[in-house]
Formats: structure tokens, C-alpha cells, sequence
């Protein structure tokens, strides 16, 4: 219940904040290829840096971090590296990183709503149908 | 497509009492929150969960999906007794900064069931990879070498696209 209340909290502040900064987490990069603008980039840095700043600081004030990251199989490798691949191409094509889309769709953007339907059917269907099959075809 | 608002800070509201925020500092809250999420506030496990779109709406729809129809959908340990409500609050702040700032608009969607399929793609993508772009960020910055190999190729992924989209606007 803790961690339901705290997420919330945090996705009103983080909701308002990237609101008002249009905040998008792939946009960077494009706008950096398209037109040298660095202005999201700028942000996707400083969510990078101070997050790992974050890390180590939380570990000494908190004390609680398990173990480092189990060793991957070279399967979960090309799955997470093919993941993450699709994911920066399609949002591209969608014009914004599903974090946008929510801000977009909070704006009144019918588009962006018509894409987090498609978002929560596509967690079902993951986890119905894809999922299942490839535990089954992979070693 | 390419409508892409590309300089945002020109393009902000000027309306008198709207708060300007840069992405650079929404990035540094960010950062900062999705840590404090995971090591305060138990948004684990599994590691650096603090905060993804993807992740947490996954657990949202089939925690929901558990409980009222009685199915058995993967959802992460962190969300198995009530799940994470990110998304949510997300949709709910950027409702506030919207109507706050005068940017709340209805605006029409022509290409309705394309988003819709992209939106379904990328959620799958996402939960294959792990994280959907925030989270992968996270997991990168956490030191964890499969993360950084899903961002790497997120990064690919965006300048394939963004090479794409400009082939075809130019062609």
C-alpha cells in the first residue's frame, strides 16, 4: 500500500513537471539528430546523472540493496537489447516515449488516448499470448 | 509526422501565471524520485522499478485484471498486494498542469487506430526489454549491464526512426 501511495505522489509531481517542461524521453535524441536542439536531451541526461548519483547515496542513507544484477544468457541479451530497440523506433514513429503519451493524452490529445488503449491491451496480449510463446520457443 | 513541436521553450505558454519548468529540471526531479521510490517507498522488487510507464501500467491493468475477472496475469512483486499507481498519477498531474496553464484542449485524432497499434506495439517491446525508455534509463544508471544494453539499443532504435521519418518526409 506504501509503494501504491508513494507512486501515485510521485506520478502527480512528475505528471505536472513534465506538463510543463513537454518532457519526453526519446524526443533528445530526435530532436538532436533533426535539428541540433538540445533541449530535451538535456533532460534525459539529467535524469540519467542524477539518478546514479541517486543510487550509491540511497544505498548509504537507506542500507538496503540486494546483491548486484544476476548474470544474463546471451537469450535475455538479444530479447532486452531487441526490447529495447522496438521501443525507441515505434515511439519515434508515434511522435513521443509512452511518459509523453500520458501527458499528451492528459492534455486532450485523442491521439495519445487511442495509444494507452492500445497500451493496456498490449500488456494483456504480452502477457497472454506472447509471452507463453516464447517460453515455449526459447531454449 | 513530422509536426513535432521541436523548441519547446518557445513554444511555452506565456499565460501569466503559468510555472515554466525546463526538461532539464523535470529530468533532475525525476532521477531523484524514481531512486527515493524504489529504496524509501518498497517499489521493489524487482531493482531500479521506482518508475516505468510501461512496467507500472502493466501492473495496474492485470493486478485490475486479477481481481475482477479472476485470471492469473503476471504482475511484479512489488505490485502483488495493490499495484503501483504511476500512471495514474502521472495522467492526474499533467491534467492539473494543463488546465492550471490553460493547454487543456480536446484536439481531434485522425490517425486513431494507428497510435493504437503503436501504443499495443510499444507496450509489448517495452515488456520485453523490461522498461519502457524511463526505465531502461534507470537501470542504466543503476549499473546494470542489461539495462544499459536495452538502452543502447533504445538509442538505436531512436535514430532509426528519426532517420526513417526524415527519409520519408524528404523523398
Amino acid at each position: 500500500m506504501t509503494a501504491a501511495v508513494a507512486t501515485l505522489m510521485i506520478g502527480v509531481i512528475l505528471g505536472y513537471l513534465g506538463q510543463r517542461s513537454r518532457m519526453c524521453f526519446i524526443g533528445g535524441v530526435r530532436d538532436f539528430i533533426l535539428v541540433r536542439d538540445t533541449y530535451l536531451l538535456k533532460g534525459l541526461f539529467a535524469f540519467g546523472l542524477t539518478a546514479w548519483l541517486s543510487f550509491p547515496l540511497a544505498d548509504v542513507l537507506v542500507g538496503t540493496r540486494s546483491g548486484p544484477p544476476g548474470m544474463s544468457d546471451i537469450v535475455t541479451l538479444g530479447l532486452t537489447v531487441a526490447g529495447g530497440f522496438g521501443v525507441g523506433f515505434l515511439s519515434t514513429l508515434a511522435n513521443g516515449c509512452p511518459f509523453r503519451q500520458h501527458v499528451l493524452a492528459a492534455q486532450g490529445a485523442r491521439s495519445s488516448i487511442a495509444y494507452l488503449g492500445g497500451f493496456m491491451v498490449g500488456a494483456v496480449i504480452f502477457h497472454t499470448a506472447i509471452a507463453p510463446l516464447l517460453f515455449r520457443l526459447l531454449p | 509526422m513530422l509536426t513535432t513541436d521541436v523548441s519547446p521553450p518557445a513554444a511555452l505558454s506565456r499565460r501569466s501565471g503559468a510555472v515554466h519548468v525546463t526538461a532539464a529540471q523535470m529530468g533532475a526531479v525525476g532521477g531523484v524520485l524514481a531512486v527515493v521510490a524504489g529504496a524509501v517507498f518498497d517499489v521493489r522488487p524487482p531493482e531500479a522499478y521506482g518508475l516505468c510507464m510501461a512496467c507500472h501500467a502493466r501492473d495496474l491493468v492485470n493486478w485490475t485484471l486479477n481481481d475482477l475477472a479472476g485470471t492469473h496475469l503476471t504482475v511484479a512483486p512489488a505490485s502483488v498486494v495493490f499495484p503501483v499507481l504511476t500512471t495514474v498519477g502521472v495522467l492526474v498531474g499533467a491534467l492539473v498542469g494543463a488546465a492550471r496553464s490553460g493547454e487543456f484542449h480536446w484536439r481531434s485524432a485522425e490517425n486513431s487506430l494507428r497510435m493504437f497499434v503503436y501504443g499495443a506495439l510499444v507496450m509489448m517491446f517495452a515488456l520485453l526489454a523490461g522498461g519502457c525508455a524511463i526505465r531502461l534509463l534507470l537501470r542504466t544508471a543503476a549499473g546494470e549491464a542489461l539495462g544499459m544494453s536495452g538502452f543502447g539499443g533504445l538509442i538505436a532504435g531512436v535514430t532509426c526512426g528519426t532517420i526513417w521519418l526524415r527519409w520519408r518526409a524528404t523523398r
